[in-house]
């Protein structure tokens, strides 16, 4: 890198890049930014400005105190946390086995599940078969049906082909069996994999809304997705306390949504970049 | 003889090292087993239930075989063909400017020489990839929206290219619907876009720069003829890896449909919801099935004419 700059001396290039990239991080947060001092704004005007007008938590407070609420967050969390284990569970499980290139049937069944990939049976027969099972309105479906993610396993299944084989190799030697192998050898040497994996389950837990509108009509079994887009829609518009307008709870309720994620990020920002590119070095 | 028996003993061998090797993977297979359940239950009996697709199934009484005329009715619905050539739509022009701004963005991030604040400007943009789709909507039906509190509004007033009170709903005008569409789109992904295009370009080997600036070449020619080159084969890859990917287009098209656009925001996802889900009839599981077997059949011709292009023009490398 020392190298490359020696190369260019600092230009006019450089200021513009500088500027062009300082308002490209404006128009990526100036949105969120405007709901954030909305949240706290009381006044009925709003249109442009930097600090709200009239400061006030009302807008907090009518979420706050709004019992509904919780069942969805906790159902969020709940959800999350039970779905991102069975999903990490199957994806390093698939993942282990599908670097047995000796096993018998091991071609078998990598096709077995990258034809998934190709074709899917789509929304209404898996719809139709949650219902037969049972799984509609409960939290059976959308903690089941997203995990097993083949992308996932693939990209688990090469970190994986990454191990060096005579670790694999001295370990059988020593009389491990492959459970044994694969829960004091791999696992262990996986960590930053089962990270990166492990937060792209959780994102997409955290975040799913299409399971939940087409296997939960009940509102007893909302995520916070759903309560929030429901909030949103103004059909489940949290009654207002103090002088908190519509748009003061909406804005309130869209930053509590996002507040866990924003205050993780900057510390899980470079798992999620090794996740991608786990899979664009090998695909 | 000699050799005939030979072979003889090396099947035997075989057959009796295939059934050591069944054997001695038994651990495997057992660890697997859970992954297959999975496999048939969520992702193989949905294939066999595309069979509905030749029924009429109401949901109540059993599903009754009608042939292909659940497919001959598809073929006749006006709003199956818009659906259908708006997903295209959508999908391909999304697709092409969101790679095409990641690329743009990629290639001058690259030139940042303060390292530092191409970390802190990486961390922003990558930032609304996570965000779901239901918040962002619920942002940008905020900042979009024709009332004082959407900002974009506002600016436009204050900028003095609209007049107050003539304000745009840019949500819930057929026209504007698409163009926001994908300005909201880039918004989200492009920036995450770069993560790839990034990873490569630094694997660039640096005495190719030296070397193309020993042969007079500036800056932005070294851009031209030095980073676009190393970034194609990746551009390719991603393009094809997307496009085998265009007809899943729902959640995004779905959060931010309303009535008032339906005739050029319904992609067939959307379609197949609202006509089994959201009719206001009794469904027909057997019609909206036949529909999403289309959808997949495109969808998997797609894929296969993605790997095919992938094999030929990377060397061997398909995408499945």
């Amino acid at each position: 890198m020392k190298k490359k700059s020696s190369l260019n001396k600092t230009t006019g290039f450089d200021v513009f890049n500088t500027i062009l990239f300082a308002l490209i991080c404006l128009m990526m947060l100036i949105p969120l930014y405007k709901v954030l001092i909305d949240s706290f704004d009381l006044t009925s005007a709003y249109g442009m400005r930097l600090l709200p007008k009239k400061f006030g938590l009302d807008g907090y407070i009518s979420v706050f105190t709004n019992p509904t609420l919780y069942r969805p967050l906790l159902i969020s969390i709940a959800t999350t946390i039970t779905g991102t284990l069975l999903g990490l569970t199957l994806s390093t499980v698939g993942g282990f086995v599908l670097i047995q290139w000796k096993m018998p049937g091991r071609t078998f069944f990598a096709n077995f599940l990258l034809f998934t990939m190709i074709f899917n049976g789509g929304m209404i027969p898996t719809y139709l078969l949650m219902r037969s099972l049972h799984l509609t309105n409960s939290l059976g479906s959308v903690i089941l049906y997203p995990a097993l993610n083949i992308y996932n396993l693939v990209l688990m299944r090469n970190f994986f082909e990454g191990i060096p084989i005579s670790l694999y190799e001295s370990a059988e030697l020593d009389g491990c069996t492959p459970m044994q192998t694969f829960f004091k050898i791999v696992l262990p040497l996986s960590k930053a994999a089962l990270a990166s994996i492990g937060l792209l389950f959780a994102v997409a837990y955290w975040n799913d809304y299409t399971n939940y509108k087409l296997y939960i009509t009940d509102s007893n079994f909302y995520n916070f997705q759903m309560k929030l887009r429901s909030i949103m829609m103004g059909s489940d518009l949290p009654g207002a306390v103090g002088s908190a307008t519509e748009n003061t709870i909406k804005s309130a309720a869209i930053i509590i949504a996002i507040l866990p994620f924003m205050i993780l990020y900057p510390f899980l920002q470079k798992y999620f970049v090794k996740g991608m590119n786990l899979g664009s070095v090998k695909e | 003889m000699n050799k005939n028996n030979s072979g003889q003993r090396l099947a035997q061998l075989n057959k009796t090292s295939f059934k050591a090797q069944l054997y001695k993977y038994r651990y495997f297979y057992l660890m697997f087993l859970p992954v297959i359940i999975f496999a048939l239950i969520f992702f193989y009996i949905p294939m066999v239930g595309v069979l509905y697709s030749f029924t009429s199934y109401k949901g109540i009484r059993a599903p009754e075989f009608v042939g292909l005329a659940n497919f001959r009715k598809m073929f006749q619905m006006p709003n199956f063909w818009s659906a259908f050539r708006n997903t295209l739509e959508i999908s391909v022009v999304k697709l092409f400017l969101n790679t095409a701004i990641a690329i743009i963005i990629s290639l001058l991030l690259n030139e940042m020489t303060n390292l530092r604040y191409k970390k802190i400007t990486q961390t922003v943009i990558y930032l609304p990839h996570f965000l779901s789709w239901v918040v962002t909507a619920s942002v940008f039906s905020l900042i979009m929206s024709p009332s004082n509190e959407g900002l974009i509004n506002q600016l436009l007033i204050h900028l003095h290219i609209i007049e107050k009170g003539n304000e745009i709903y840019f949500l819930g005008n057929q026209n504007l619907w698409r163009m926001s569409y994908y300005i909201i789109n880039i918004w989200k992904d492009s920036g995450w876009g770069t993560v790839i295009f990034l990873a490569t370009l630094s694997g660039i080997n640096p005495c190719l720069y030296e070397a193309a600036a020993i042969d007079g070449a500036n800056r932005f020619k070294r851009m031209t003829a030095v980073t676009l080159p190393a970034l194609s084969n990746t551009i390719i890859t991603v393009l094809i890896l997307n496009l085998a990917k265009i007809m899943n287009l729902f959640e995004s098209a779905f959060v931010l449909q309303n009535d008032a656009v339906m005739g050029t925001a319904n992609v067939l996802q959307t379609y197949i919801y609202y006509q089994t889900f959201n009719s206001g009839a009794i469904p027909d599981y057997g019609y909206t099935t036949a529909v999403g077997l289309f959808k997949s059949i495109v969808g998997c011709i797609l894929v296969l004419t993605c790997n095919h292009i992938s094999k030929k023009t990377r060397e061997g490398r398909g995408i499945v």
